[in-house]
């Protein structure tokens, strides 16, 4: 009995190997996205992978699975150890989240644990205060954190993500100290704070603030990026033009990869279709509704993106 | 002795207290340590009040674990543990439950062993829970189940 | 009176059927033990892709409503809260359902669950902008203090000691530090590697409740006998409505607490069913009939966690803030379909928004039709023999912790902590304070530390923790609940000592 069994297993791997390139993909696949339901890599994954299903994209539908905590650490780890090379198995990364998260250590998986396929948006971090704010433009943040030192709270989504980031840019830049809050529950929690008014200012994601902008319930000073982001934030001047000097690399680039060992007939399967995917015009409307900005890049681009990143914040927090 | 149980129970629940309390202690860096600290003082007190109540008063001391309670348990214990820790991975979700399924119901079900119609209801109740599953997990709402071998 | 001009839309074909099933499915899931009421609305939101905005949200808004109340199913039946809102429901419930009266206690839950449910939903309705500023008031101090006070009920739930209930609770405080430190990323006792994603909610509650349930059903051995070996007994509706009605404070208690503590974003979907039952037993002349099977623990818990359901989509649908795990679910459900909560929403899709409210409150009435329904089949739950329940559960248990993060980790951590559990249990341990502290933990942790950064920047820790209206309130009410627990366990000690001495 045990022989059949394990004679049946062998035959069925065999016949299951040759045919997983050509058919793949022939079940559903997973999505593991490793930041809490209702988030904005959450929401915007399953815009993207929405119309999965289709006989032009993949043919399967694509499942999002949320594996929050600790800023992504929790997620990430589980992909580099645990998930399944299959083609089956894959996860939203967010730069410069899980790289800066790499570098300080601690966590199991750095750029070269995962093969990227394609970057589907770059979402801008933005620096916020309530509506109810003395505060009116980032100079009279920078005053009031230069002659109050270390006094001013702000939040963000956790350590090491493109908000904290963003926040010790503004730091190094303007030359002050201010208290960074990081709050558990990502950038929903983060947002609350500011508009309960638990913190003085924010720093959040440039999708999250424009519809709570839109809302009523926020102001938005600057935002950290090369140029102003027309589509959404037209009147909002970046922070260079507010004269400190931050640039985009806290800019938060959301796509999806798959772990290292993955097949390359898979891996080149994926990267061929996904941004095509990506593209559809039902997504794109979606993503626009939200105030998401969508910037899709093919797997060498993305290769690229990871390797410069790396280098910058290398350099970044080389002293902290 | 009928407090040496729960003597032993509330000694080694102590241990696990004060292991606790010396890995918070010991380990770096203190702030993120902070709270695992407080818990620990806590946890290693009411162990200790707990311990101390049940070894000077065993009137206090309460449960125990009996002889044929763990020849009861014991073969459903061990099968489902199998099942958890090593089957379900290695021979997929609805293999290893099936298979989990029909030995549970033959060591516990109160029908003889050599008796041709008890085996069919084994069987039969077994496909029905299998087909109902089938049906719920991977048809209807399509949910992922751990995959080995087989599904 | 504005949503009372979208009814219409409530009432046409389609939007009822989705109704109708989102509602029927919802009790089944919500009564599968092993299935959370977050997992069903998630496994349901690829089903809403092919819909129109308003008709995926009704059919969310009806299984958030009837999962809830489902849960109460397999909480009194089996003993297996579906969510930690249910946890309170077992502790009476199951004990009724263990003496032949299943019946009568799904119908009360039903019944509560509908006053509850209504209410809630009416607050939604009318106060929202009243609510959303107090849902605001909550800062990381007073989340603290709000932990803290639910810390202060655990000596009390369900166990013969309170020593040992605290004793629950910190090995509960403990397995959430578990894995990794949520701010600081600093990894906490992973001495495996399936514990590296720290202790989840879902299995952890799968496994300290499931996995005894079944190893008791192992205990008999190879004998003839059902769950419980106790004929099933009929229990007229008409019966239980009398006696729901003769118990009004059990069931203001619950609306009223439920609904308060239902709009705290965090905090409050989780225990609001534990604080109603324990606010209903203080107050309550027959306290000691308690988690012997009382009906006022049954009414005051489901009341309470269906009363929390309106009220925590407050901040969900006013500033886009998530009160509790499945309003997370709901607002991923919300902004896929293009529609993003905030004053927008009643604003400029008001045809969308009302009738997803006005849906709910039908949805209620229709939850507890067919609960009421199904209550007394479902009884006969009951009846199924032990040797067939035991490996039900144990394959149910398997999947549901799976399928939340697609992690066999998860699968070892349910069964290696119903294990431990189990034995615990034996010694005279419950499950219910140990539950209660691993979804505390976190919360004051955070809020702590959080609050500790805010502080050392502004006013100091004191001023901070201690300052405000809001904050002494809740310092007082913690102070005031260990008072009473003391009172109450010094009390208990008297007469024990008094009648001890008798042989």
């Amino acid at each position: 009995m045990k022989h059949v069994i394990a004679g049946l297993a062998l035959v069925l791997a065999a016949v299951a190997g040759t045919v997983e390139a050509d058919e793949y993909p022939d079940r559903p696949i997973m999505l593991m996205v490793s930041y809490g339901a209702g988030g904005a890599t959450d929401f915007q994954a399953r815009i993207v992978t929405m119309t999965a299903g289709n006989e032009d994209a993949l043919g399967v539908p694509i499942a999002i699975i949320n594996k929050p905590g600790a800023g992504g650490r929790v997620g990430w780890n589980w992909f580099a150890t645990e998930a399944e090379a299959d083609g089956y198995t894959l996860a939203a990364y967010n730069i410069p989240h899980f790289i800066a998260q790499s570098i300080k250590g601690g966590v199991e998986y750095s750029k070269d644990s995962f093969e990227p396929i394609a970057n589907w948006g770059a979402d801008p971090a933005v620096f916020i205060v309530g509506t109810e704010s003395p505060f009116n433009s980032m100079a009279d943040v920078v005053a009031w954190a230069g002659e109050n030192p270390g006094k001013l709270t702000f939040s963000g989504a956790g350590l090491f993500v493109g908000h904290h980031i963003a926040a010790l840019q503004i730091e190094k830049a303007a030359g002050v100290t201010m208290q960074y809050v990081p709050t558990k529950g990502g950038g929903a929690a983060a947002m609350k704070a500011v508009i309960a008014g638990d913190v003085m200012a924010g720093i959040n994601n440039l999708s999250d603030a424009y519809r709570a902008r839109e809302a009523g319930n926020i102001k938005i000073l600057a935002v950290a990026d090369i140029q102003r982001n027309e589509e959404f934030l037209p009147d909002v001047p970046t922070m260079m033009e507010e004269g400190l000097d931050v640039d985009n690399s806290s800019v938060n680039f959301r796509g999806i990869m798959v772990p290292k060992g993955t097949p390359d007939a898979i891996i080149d399967k994926l990267a061929s279709i996904v941004p095509e995917m990506f593209m559809n015009s039902r997504v794109l409307g979606k993503m626009a509704a939200g105030g998401s900005p969508v910037h899709v890049m093919d797997r060498e681009e993305v290769l690229a993106m990871w390797e410069e990143r790396d280098a910058y914040l290398r350099e970044l927090l080389k002293d902290l | 002795m009928t407090a040496l149980q729960p003597s032993l129970a509330c000694g080694i629940i102590l241990l696990v207290a004060i292991w606790v309390c010396w890995i918070s202690f010991s380990q770096a860096p203190a702030e993120a340590f902070l709270f695992p600290r407080l818990i620990s003082v806590a946890f290693v007190a009411l162990a200790g009040w707990t311990f101390a109540r049940v070894l000077l008063d065993p009137r206090v001391a309460e449960g125990g674990i009996t002889w044929t309670l763990v020849k009861n348990i014991l073969p459903g214990v061990v099968v489902a543990g199998v099942y958890v820790f090593f089957a379900a991975k290695w021979l997929g979700f609805y293999t290893s439950s099936a298979i989990a399924f029909i030995v549970i119901l033959s060591l516990y079900d109160p029908a003889p062993h050599d008796q041709v119609r008890a085996w069919l209801k084994r069987v039969a109740v077994t496909a029905g829970y299998l087909a109902v599953m089938y049906l719920l997990f991977s048809i209807v709402l399509k949910v992922f189940i751990p995959r080995g071998l087989f599904i | 009176m504005e949503f009372a001009a979208y009814f219409g839309e409530v009432f046409t074909v389609p939007a009822m059927l989705l109704l109708i099933g989102g509602t029927i499915g919802g009790l089944i899931l919500g009564a599968t033990p092993g299935l959370s009421p977050t997992m069903a609305v998630a496994l349901l939101i690829p089903f809403t892709f092919q819909l129109e905005a308003v008709h995926g949200l009704i059919l969310l808004g009806a299984a958030y409503t009837s999962t809830v109340a489902g849960g109460a199913v397999s909480a009194i039946l089996l003993k297996i809260p579906g969510a930690p809102a249910n946890i309170a429901t077992t502790l009476d419930g199951h004990e009724m359902a263990r003496r032949g009266q299943g019946a009568r206690a799904l119908q009360l839950a039903f019944l509560a669950s509908l006053v509850g449910g209504l209410i809630g939903v009416a607050l939604l309705i009318f106060l929202t902008p009243v609510l959303a500023e107090w849902a605001l008031a909550f800062g990381p101090s007073q989340l603290f203090w709000l932990a803290i006070l639910g810390v202060t009920i655990i000596g009390s739930l369900g166990t013969s000691s309170v020593v040992k209930g605290l004793l629950s609770g910190c090995i509960g405080l403990w397995l959430a530090t578990v894995g990794f430190d949520d701010i600081l990323g600093v990894q906490r006792f992973v001495f495996h590697s399936s514990l590296s994603g720290g202790i989840s909610i879902v299995p952890a509650l799968i496994g300290l409740f499931a996995i005894p349930q079944v190893i008791a059903m192992f205990a008999d051995g190879r004998r003839m006998s059902s769950i419980e070996a106790i004929s099933v007994e009929r229990h007229p509706l008409s019966r239980a409505v009398r006696e729901l009605l003769s118990r009004v404070r059990a069931v203001v208690i619950g609306t009223v607490s439920g609904s308060i503590i239902g709009l705290i974003p965090g905090i409050g979907g989780q225990i609001a069913g534990l604080v109603a039952y324990d606010q209903a037993r203080k107050v309550s002349p027959e306290r000691d009939k308690f988690g012997t099977g009382h009906p006022e623990g049954i009414i005051a818990a489901e009341s309470a966690n269906n009363a929390m359901v309106g009220p925590s989509l407050v901040p969900l649908l006013t500033l886009s803030i998530p009160g509790s795990p499945t309003a997370a679910v709901l607002l991923g459900g919300l902004l896929i379909h293009g529609i993003f909560p905030g004053t927008d929403l009643f604003d400029n899709h008001p045809h969308v928004a009302w009738p997803f409210i006005n849906s709910m409150l039908i949805g209620q009435i229709l939850m507890c039709v067919f609960g009421l329904y199904i209550a007394s089949l479902a009884a006969r739950v009951a009846l199924v023999p032990k040797s067939i329940m035991a490996p039900i559960v144990l394959g149910l248990a398997v999947f549901g912790s799976y399928s939340v993060q697609h992690s066999m980790g998860d699968v070892y951590v349910m069964a290696a902590l119903g294990i431990m559990m189990y034995f615990l249990e034996r010694f005279g341990f419950s499950a219910a304070p140990l539950v209660l502290g691993l979804i505390l933990g976190p919360i004051a942790e955070s809020n702590f530390i959080q609050g500790s950064l805010i502080a050392e920047a502004t006013v100091g820790p004191f001023a901070y923790f201690f300052g405000g209206a809001l904050n002494l309130l809740l310092v007082a009410i913690v102070v005031a609940s260990v008072g009473y627990s003391l009172y109450a366990e010094l009390r208990a000690r008297r007469t024990a000592v008094a009648g001890g001495d008798a042989p």
